[in-house]
C-alpha cells in the first residue's frame, strides 16, 4: 500500500481544437504531503487541476486516486473518492450564510433526498449533526463569528477560508487548492498558510496546491512539481527547486537569483 | 477536530454570544411561523363570518389555486434559478387527466387532484430530461414551447373535447358531495400542506443543493451535487405543485376547455406572480398570486386593462425590487433583527444582512 500514491496522473493530455493545454504531464502525490503545483502563466495547472478534480475530460492519459482509476467520474462523484477542491477565483454560493455554505460542503453527508426533503425525523436529527460539525470547522478555521453572516458581506480572505472550510465539510482526505492566497495581502496570506499547516497537520488531509506566491509555496510545501509550456520541468524539494536552474530561468527569474 | 488548535490569531476572541443568538434566531423563526399560521387560521375562519357569501368561497379558491401554482413555478425559477415560462402546460396536464378520471371513472376528486399532480410530475420528468443542458433564455423558451405543445394537443385531439370543453359532475370527495366551501376548504388543505412542504424543502439539503446550483454550479458540483439529478428534482417537485393547481382549477369550476388552458398567458401570470412577489421566498408567490389573481377582479369593468397593469407592475418590481414585492416588505423587519441580534452581541457583521436576499432573473449563467 505504502508505495501507491494518494492521487497521481499519468502522462495526461489535454487539447482544445489546435490548442493543446496539457502536452504529457504527469503528477504524483504521496499520502499526507503538501505537494505545490507551480508553473508560469499558461503552462497549464489550472487545465491540469480541472483534469484531476474531473471538471475536464484529458484527451489521453489516466488519473488515479488510491491507485483506482477515475477516468469516467463525473465532478460532483470525486468527494466520494475522498477528494474535495477550491477554485481560483471565489466560487462561494454568495447569497447564502457562511454556515449553509459549509453545509453544502457536507452535502454527501446528508443521507436520502427523500427524507430531507419531507424533513423527516432522521433527517433532521441527520441535518443537526451536520450543524454542529460545521460549527466545530469554522471554530478550526477561525470563522465561528461568521457563520451567519451572508457570504457576499465578508472580507476576501475569509471569504478565502470559508472556501477552505466548505472543501473540508464533505470529509475529504485529499484536497486541491486553486491559488489559496492570490489576491491575499500579508496578513491574511499568513493566516491562510496556518489553514494549510492545520488542514495537513492536525487533520491528516493530503494537500495539492497550485500557488503563485513563492513564499508560501516554499515554506508550506514537502514536495514540488514544476510544469511550463504544458509538460513537466522539474520536481523535487522546496531546496532541491531553489537550486534548479532550469527552474529558474523558466519560472522564478531574478527574484531566485538574489 | 474540536480539540485542534485555532490556527488564526482573530478566532481566540469570540465576540459572539452564541447562545443568544440561538436563541434569538429561534424567536424569529416563531414569529414566522406565527405568521403564517395566523394567515391559514384568518382563511379557515372565513366562511364562518357573517356576510360570507358562497360565491366568495369559489372566488378565494381560485386566489388560491393562483398562489398554489406559483409555488410550483418558485420551486424551479426562484430556488433553482431556472426561468420558466411553460408552466401553465403543467396546470392543463394536472387540470386535463383529472377531470377525465373524473368524467370516465368517476374518481373521487381526492384521487384525480392526486392523478392530476402525479401526471404533471411526470411530465415534468420527462421534460427535465429533455430541457436537461438548457439554461437562461434557451430554457425559457424551450418551455414555452412545451406550453404551446400541450395548447396544441389539447385543442386538436378529440379525447380533450376541444373548444367545447368538458363539463364534470359535481364534486364528491370521501363519498360526500362538496359545495363551493366544501372546496374551499379542500383548496386551503392543499395550499396549506404545499406551503409547509416548500418550507421543509427549501431548508433541508434538497433546498441548499438547489440554491447552490443556481448561485455556483461547479463549486456545487465540487461539493458532491449532481447537477442532472437534482435540476431533475426541481422540475418533478415543481411540475407536480403545479399539476395539483391545475387541477384544483378545473374542478372548482367543474370545466376544463382548451379556451382557458392552451392559454399562454396563463404561463405568463404564474411567472408574473411569481416574481413580483419574489420568487425565492416562501410568502413570495402568496402575495404575488394574490395580485394577479385578484387584479380583474378588483378593476371590475376595466378588467381589459389587467394585462397593462401587470406589465408596468412587473417592470417596476424588476427596476426598483428585482428580488420581489416581498423582499422589500421584508426589509425593515431584517433590519431590525440585525439590531437585535448585535445587542445580543453578535458582531457587527451577524444576522442576514439588508439587501435583496436573490434576485434570481438577475443572475443568469456566467
Amino acid at each position: 500500500m505504502s508505495n501507491i500514491p494518494h492521487l497521481h496522473c499519468e502522462n495526461v493530455v489535454v487539447r482544445f481544437g489546435g490548442v493543446v493545454a496539457c502536452k504529457n504531464v504527469s503528477l504524483r502525490v504521496e499520502t499526507g504531503k503538501v505537494v505545490g503545483l507551480i508553473g508560469p502563466n499558461g503552462a497549464g495547472k489550472t487545465t491540469l487541476f480541472n483534469v484531476l478534480s474531473r471538471f475536464q475530460t484529458q484527451t489521453e492519459g489516466h488519473v488515479y486516486v488510491d491507485g483506482k482509476t477515475v477516468d469516467r467520474c463525473r465532478p460532483d462523484e470525486m468527494i466520494g473518492r475522498g477528494m474535495a477542491r477550491t477554485f481560483q477565483n471565489i466560487n462561494l454560493f454568495q447569497e447564502l450564510s457562511t454556515q449553509d455554505n459549509i453545509l453544502i460542503g457536507a452535502h454527501r453527508l446528508m443521507g436520502d433526498p427523500v427524507s430531507s426533503m419531507y424533513s423527516l425525523p432522521w433527517a433532521r436529527q441527520r441535518q443537526a449533526g451536520q450543524i454542529k460539525r460545521a460549527l466545530e470547522i469554522a471554530d478550526l478555521l477561525g470563522l465561528a463569528d461568521e457563520l451567519d453572516v451572508t457570504v457576499r458581506h465578508l472580507p476576501y480572505g475569509i471569504q478565502k477560508r470559508v472556501e477552505i472550510a466548505r472543501a473540508l465539510a464533505g470529509e475529504p482526505r485529499l484536497i486541491l487548492l486553486d491559488e489559496p492566497v492570490a489576491g491575499c495581502n500579508d496578513e491574511e496570506t499568513a493566516e491562510l498558510r496556518e489553514v494549510v499547516r492545520t488542514v495537513n497537520r492536525d487533520l491528516g488531509i493530503t494537500v495539492l496546491m497550485v500557488e503563485h506566491d513563492m513564499s508560501m509555496v516554499m515554506s508550506v510545501c514537502d514536495y514540488i512539481f514544476v510544469v511550463n509550456f504544458g509538460a513537466n520541468l522539474a520536481e523535487g524539494t522546496p531546496a532541491q527547486i531553489r537550486a534548479n536552474p532550469e527552474v529558474v530561468k523558466a519560472y522564478l527569474g531574478e527574484e531566485a537569483e538574489a | 477536530m474540536a480539540g485542534a488548535r485555532n490556527p488564526t490569531a482573530r478566532a481566540s476572541a469570540h465576540i459572539v454570544d452564541r447562545e443568544a443568538v440561538a436563541h434569538l434566531k429561534q424567536r424569529f423563526a416563531a414569529h414566522n411561523a406565527w405568521g403564517v399560521i395566523a394567515l391559514f387560521a384568518v382563511l379557515a375562519l372565513l366562511p364562518f363570518l357573517p356576510g360570507f357569501k358562497p360565491w366568495m368561497a369559489g372566488q378565494i379558491s381560485l386566489v388560491m389555486v393562483y398562489i398554489v401554482a406559483a409555488q410550483g413555478v418558485s420551486i424551479l425559477t426562484g430556488y433553482t434559478g431556472l426561468v420558466t415560462v411553460g408552466h401553465g402546460g403543467f396546470m392543463a396536464i394536472g387540470a386535463y387527466a383529472s377531470a377525465l378520471m373524473v368524467k370516465h371513472w368517476q374518481v373521487d376528486i381526492l384521487v384525480a387532484i392526486i392523478g392530476g399532480a402525479i401526471m404533471a410530475g411526470g411530465v415534468g420528468v420527462l421534460l427535465g430530461l429533455v430541457f436537461l443542458r438548457l439554461a437562461g433564455p434557451f430554457l425559457a423558451i424551450g418551455t414555452l414551447g412545451f406550453a404551446f405543445f400541450v395548447g396544441t394537443i389539447v385543442t386538436n385531439v378529440p379525447l380533450f373535447e376541444g373548444r367545447e370543453g368538458i363539463s364534470l359532475p359535481k364534486n364528491k370527495a370521501l363519498g360526500l358531495e362538496l359545495g363551493d366551501v366544501g372546496f374551499y376548504f379542500l383548496a386551503l388543505t392543499t395550499f396549506a400542506a404545499v406551503t409547509l412542504f416548500v418550507h421543509s424543502l427549501v431548508r433541508s439539503s434538497v433546498g441548499r443543493a438547489l440554491t447552490a446550483l443556481r448561485d455556483a454550479e461547479k463549486a456545487a458540483q465540487s461539493c458532491g451535487v449532481n447537477r442532472l439529478f437534482y435540476r431533475m428534482v426541481a422540475f418533478t417537485v415543481s411540475a407536480t405543485i403545479t399539476g395539483a393547481a391545475g387541477a384544483l382549477s378545473g374542478l372548482s369550476v367543474r370545466y376544463v376547455s382548451a379556451e382557458v388552458f392552451a392559454d399562454i398567458w396563463y404561463s405568463v401570470d404564474i411567472l408574473v406572480a411569481c416574481v413580483v412577489g419574489g420568487s425565492a421566498m416562501l410568502m413570495g408567490p402568496i402575495v404575488g398570486g394574490a395580485f394577479v389573481a385578484l387584479l380583474p377582479f378588483v378593476l371590475e369593468k376595466l378588467a381589459d386593462f389587467s394585462f397593462i397593469l401587470k406589465g408596468v407592475v412587473l417592470i417596476t418590481v424588476l427596476m426598483f425590487a428585482p428580488a420581489g414585492v416581498c423582499d422589500v416588505l421584508a426589509r425593515p423587519v431584517r433590519a431590525w433583527r440585525r439590531r437585535q441580534l448585535e445587542r445580543a452581541g453578535a458582531g457587527s457583521g451577524a444576522g442576514s444582512q439588508a439587501g435583496a436576499k436573490v434576485e434570481p432573473l438577475k443572475r443568469q449563467e456566467g
